[in-house]
């Protein structure tokens, strides 16, 4: 099974990876930028704010233990601060540490190496924390507003500003339009494209990916895209970046410079390791599906958007004014994988719009297990082939030759797949210059 | 009575809806409860408690899901929880009755893990015949008899037939139990039976027939809050043990079998408490101690109980 | 021919808690502390401590939520978030402005309460009542949060008062309280060794620590207590203590190995009395087997 077309298995997997949304955090988003920008941005104590929650459980306490301290710290002694049990979290995360050079390796006079906080990092943090510094969000040269808005204002402008671009991206003509600016942003990120006939803007794949997703992520993905189309415009990629941190660290409904009101959207940016987790405080929008164990889906909605996006996972059967009914079938589901969706989007959609009733459930589940065991299961009954790049090793003079490249193969685990009776292998693509050299070594 | 508590306690609220929240409903009754618990009242504080079962043809009737039997011990788990966090000097044992007979199930211990796990073996016994409320009383009673004169003896008897079958006359073992200050509640599954409710009445105890599974446990967890002490209980100091506990570094000492762990698989371990009397390893509190019969406890033991004792004051809204 | 060979690239489990996780900090304010009769300048530091650390919980996760109480020598009061109105704070210079608004608050509150309650009377710091506060605020914010949302609760006393044994049951009601609701309770002992409290930990698996010297109060603070309960698995942390659970009699408040307990209010004595000195039972005449030698003694 794996021996035939090597060649097309290849074109196979960058086709399934062209059709996924790719959706990366801050974390990812950081670590692809070179260290003078790193640097560059951690001049600013929100950037440094936004990183350090960013950062893992444990890497946060690391930083904070080492805050306060001058010295590079011996990398044993930063050891000895997680349990054994956890040694490969412990790994991680200072990998991660490393790699957004919050902090760097450093000799010890005893000729021991340590880690010491960057420098700048260190200093703003501490300003975020502590105070010092100049203040960065301009609210203190401002009188008090007459025509505060509040809070449900704000919450409710931005969520219909945000649907407005949602139901431009389907099309629907139930609202205005959207600034061409925006437009430009969804087409360059492949979530709609040109038609070829009118030129019109449709939704792509990726954009009914786009749209099953969290609003924070939707906004923290939109945002990226427009970042970067930044340097194109001529714009100071770290400039915007720390607009947008500030803009997030500022306290809602709060007027700021005298122009705008940061809405809970901007808010919520550098949350996007915690979307699981509603706000205790926070008014959330109110769910509207109810799922029942008999693979039904209740939608009390009246808005064509949610209707289209129920309508990628589920066969629909009756709507009414107020209500669309729809059923989930192993045929609605895998059309919508194949169609590049994953079972984890679905499940995550139904579970974030959950009705607030299917919250209340005895189990504290919102959705039935076996309707989110049934679709995981749909999805893997389509994963049954995975694909790797290899290169195919054949026509071994003896067996002795074939055992010695097998073995070799093997303990470097580059071994993919063999055939002892037909002297064939197959090894990753990877360690092919690798196995080449100790071939031409060996004969 | 919870029923009567529903009955009551619907109300309009300001648009016109019933008022239909069954938790607000039982914590109003909880609230009422409390606030009827006098301090000054006597209260039997060392409770010795016998669970009698019925286990009889009767309990396999489907009335309660999935089956009488299978619902009774669900909740009978929870019970026996609630009742160690809640009084945790006291102790309990179960005996079932079926096929006219009764049988130990588990004697009157403190560990609250064995009877759930001899309560839970239940559900694969063959529920035969009739149930003999006399056996069951009489091997209650020749138990609790030997109890000190301090010890509040108690019977709660979970019935689901609307008969017995009883050797002699029953009426003599109502007249002993009263004698010896057993108090003796009934939970009735079914219907009311006179008898039951003679035994109730004539030994100081609660009579009731559930509703549902629901008004079933909160019957069931009406028990857990100590009883008013019995005319006849005495009062006396008793002798108690506080042990130390003994501290993993000292690595001097042997690692010694518990004197408790005879079923489970013996472990063994350094930490653990020594009897101050003569010495004997136990690794849990309380217990009372094999080797010279002094109860084991601590002072948080003792202090869990108190809230029965000297209730707090009620709490009042107040609006932040 | 099912011998197909994948490498094995697994990324380690990363667990991550993304619960919300809301603190409430006790901070005793009585200025009748020993520490603070010695030396009243030694609140200023604890209170910046304090806040320095209640902000570094802030810092750890955007939901994070915070309460700051005081505890004074006849009243318990909420400094953060106060009883009025948030105060209309301006950022005034780098830190973040959610951080100024904790420190402003928590700051004018303690003043307003400090002038408010100045009597020579030395009275000791209600910490039960205290915690029994916290606990009914943690169990309204349960009450009123959205259905699915997780919230990790817990309390941490900063205290340098002493123990005494006048609060126990309430104290012990707290902490059964605590540990009902899985509320953690942390204690940090600035001055004196707190026995009853460190009881607490141990019954709501919190952690205790009493601090060697006060000058470094906020590293202890932020390496101890900064973890919430489930990342402290994964730390190393100080080890718990072993508790000393045996009792205090009620007549000399001296610990005992064997004493004599009350079967009706379940009072402690050291010694046997006829009488119990809290309920005034009578107790029925002790075993004859040891009363019988005394009596042969007397007639001889």
């Amino acid at each position: 099974m794996a021996d035939n077309g090597l060649g097309s298995s290849n074109q196979e997997s960058t086709l399934i990876r062209q059709n996924n949304l790719e959706c990366k955090n801050l974390y990812d988003y950081l670590k692809t930028r070179p260290p003078n920008i790193l640097e560059k941005l951690y001049n600013h104590p929100t950037i440094c704010l936004a990183v350090y929650r960013e950062l893992p459980e444990l890497a946060r306490q690391y930083v904070i233990r080492i805050l306060f301290v001058d010295q590079p710290v011996p990398q044993a002694v930063v050891a000895s601060w997680g349990s054994q049990a956890f040694s490969k979290e412990h790994v991680y995360v200072s990998k991660v540490l490393s790699e957004l050079s919050v902090w760097q390796e450093a000799t010890i006079p005893g000729g021991l190496l340590g880690w010491i906080l960057s420098p700048t990092f260190k200093k703003n943090l501490k300003v975020a924390l502590l105070g010092g510094g100049k203040a960065w969000s301009m609210s203190s040269a401002l009188e008090a507003d007459s025509k505060a808005r509040d809070v449900t204002f704000l919450d409710a402008y931005s969520l219909e500003r945000w649907e407005c671009v949602l139901h431009y991206m389907v099309g629907s003509q139930q609202q205005e339009g959207i600034s061409a600016d925006a437009v430009r942003i969804l087409l360059h990120a492949g979530l709609m494209k040109r038609d070829e006939d009118d030129g019109s803007p449709v939704i792509t794949r990726q954009g009914f990916q786009f749209l099953l997703l969290d609003r924070q992520a939707q906004v923290w993905h939109f945002l990226l895209q427009y970042l970067d189309t930044v340097e194109e415009r001529g714009l100071d990629l770290v400039e915007c970046l720390t607009f947008l941190f500030q803009l997030s660290f500022s306290t809602l409904g709060k007027r700021k410079a005298g122009r705008f009101y940061p809405t809970r959207l901007a808010l919520n940016i550098t949350n996007s390791q915690n979307k699981n987790t509603p706000d205790i405080e926070e008014d959330t929008p109110k769910g509207y599906i109810v799922v029942e164990t008999n693979y039904r889906v209740y939608a009390y909605t009246d808005s064509n958007l949610q209707v289209a996006l129920i309508g990628l996972f589920t066969e629909l059967m009756y709507r009414f004014p107020n209500l669309v009914v729809g059923v989930i079938t192993r045929d609605s589901v895998r059309q919508a994988l194949r169609g590049g969706i994953t079972a984890d989007q679905i499940i995550g959609y139904l579970k974030q719009h959950a009705h607030v009733q299917m919250l209340h459930a005895e189990n504290r589940q919102p959705l039935p297990p076996t309707v989110v065991d049934q679709i995981k299961l749909w999805e893997l009954e389509r994963n049954r082939l995975t694909y790797n790049e290899g290169v195919l090793y054949s026509q071994f003079l003896s067996q002795a030759d074939f055992n010695v490249l097998k073995e070799y193969a093997q303990t470097n685990g580059s071994l993919i797949w063999y055939n002892k009776e037909r002297r064939t292998l197959v090894i990753n693509k990877s360690a092919h210059d690798d196995v080449k050299k100790f071939l031409e070594e060996i004969f | 009575m919870a029923y009567l508590i529903t009955r009551e306690a619907i109300k309009e609220d300001d648009e016109g809806f019933l008022e239909a929240s069954i938790a607000d409903i039982i914590q109003r009754a909880k609230r009422k409860r409390q606030a009827l618990k006098h301090g000054s009242q006597k209260l039997g504080m060392m409770r010795h408690l016998y669970i009698l079962l019925d286990c009889s043809d009767s309990m396999s009737n489907q009335d309660l899901k999935p089956t009488r039997l299978l619902c009774t011990l669900k909740l009978l788990e929870i019970f026996i929880e609630e009742f160690f966090d809640q009084n945790p000097i006291s102790q309990m044992g179960v005996i079932i009755m079926h096929n006219k007979r009764a049988e130990k199930i588990s004697d009157l211990a403190g560990n609250a893990r064995k009877h759930i796990k001899y309560t839970n073996s239940l559900n694969r016994t063959s529920l035969i015949g009739e149930p003999s409320l006399q056996n069951g009383l009489e091997m209650a009673l020749s138990s609790l008899k030997l109890l000190p004169s301090h010890a509040s003896r108690e019977i709660l008897v979970i019935m689901g037939s609307l008969t017995t079958c009883d050797p002699s006359d029953i009426n003599v073992t109502i007249d002993n139990l009263k004698q010896e200050g057993v108090r003796c509640s009934v939970i009735g599954l079914a219907a009311e039976v006179h008898v039951c409710r003679k035994i109730a009445n004539q030994t100081g105890g609660v009579y009731n027939v559930i509703l549902d599974d629901s008004h079933f446990k909160d019957l069931l967890f009406q028990q857990v809050d100590p009883p008013p002490a019995a005319m006849c209980l005495e009062s006396s100091l008793i002798k108690m043990g506080f042990p130390h506990q003994i501290n993993v570094e000292g690595s001097d000492e042997p690692l010694t079998i518990h004197v408790d762990s005879t079923d489970e698989s013996s472990k063994l371990t350094t930490g653990g408490y020594y009897c101050p009397q003569c010495f004997s390893k136990y690794c849990e509190l309380p217990v009372e101690c094999r080797a010279c019969g002094l109860t084991l406890v601590s002072a948080p033991h003792l202090a869990r109980s108190y809230h029965h004792l000297f209730s707090c004051l009620e709490l009042c809204r107040t609006t932040f | 021919m099912n011998n197909i060979v994948l490498p094995s690239e697994k990324q380690p489990e990363i667990t991550s808690t993304d619960e919300t996780s809301l603190l409430v900090v006790i901070l005793d304010s009585n200025p009748g502390q020993k520490m603070l009769r010695e030396n009243p300048h030694v609140l200023t530091q604890c209170v910046d401590s304090v806040i320095a650390f209640a902000n570094s919980h802030l810092m750890q996760k955007a939901q994070n939520k915070l309460a700051i109480m005081a505890c004074h020598s006849k009243t318990s009061q909420f400094i953060y978030p106060g009883p009025s109105k948030p105060l209309d704070v301006r950022q005034v210079d780098g830190q973040y402005e959610a951080f100024t608004i904790v420190e402003k608050t928590t700051k004018h509150n303690l003043a307003k309460l400090l002038s408010s309650e100045n009597s020579a009377v030395i009275t000791e710091s209600l910490l039960a009542g205290a915690i029994a506060m916290a606990l009914c605020y943690i169990a309204r914010i349960q009450r009123i949060k959205p259905p699915g949302a997780k919230l990790n609760c817990r309390i941490l006393v900063v205290t340098g008062s002493g123990s005494s044994a006048s609060q126990y049951m309430n104290y012990m009601n707290v902490f059964f309280t605590a540990q009902k609701q899985n509320v953690v309770i942390d204690v940090c002992a600035l001055d004196q060794h707190l026995s009853l409290l460190q009881q607490g930990c141990d019954i709501t698996n919190g952690l205790y620590l009493k601090v060697p010297q006060l000058q470094g109060l906020l590293q202890y603070l932020l390496w101890v207590f900064l973890p919430e309960p489930p990342i402290r698995e994964k730390l190393v942390l100080p080890p718990p203590v072993k508790v000393d659970y045996r009792a205090a009699c009620f007549c000399h408040r001296e610990l005992i190995d064997i004493g004599f307990v009350c079967s009706v209010c379940l009072s402690i004595f050291c010694k046997f009395s006829p009488i119990c000195t809290t309920c005034h039972t009578v107790f029925k005449v002790p075993a004859p087997l040891t009363v019988k030698p005394k009596k042969k003694k007397i007639k001889l």
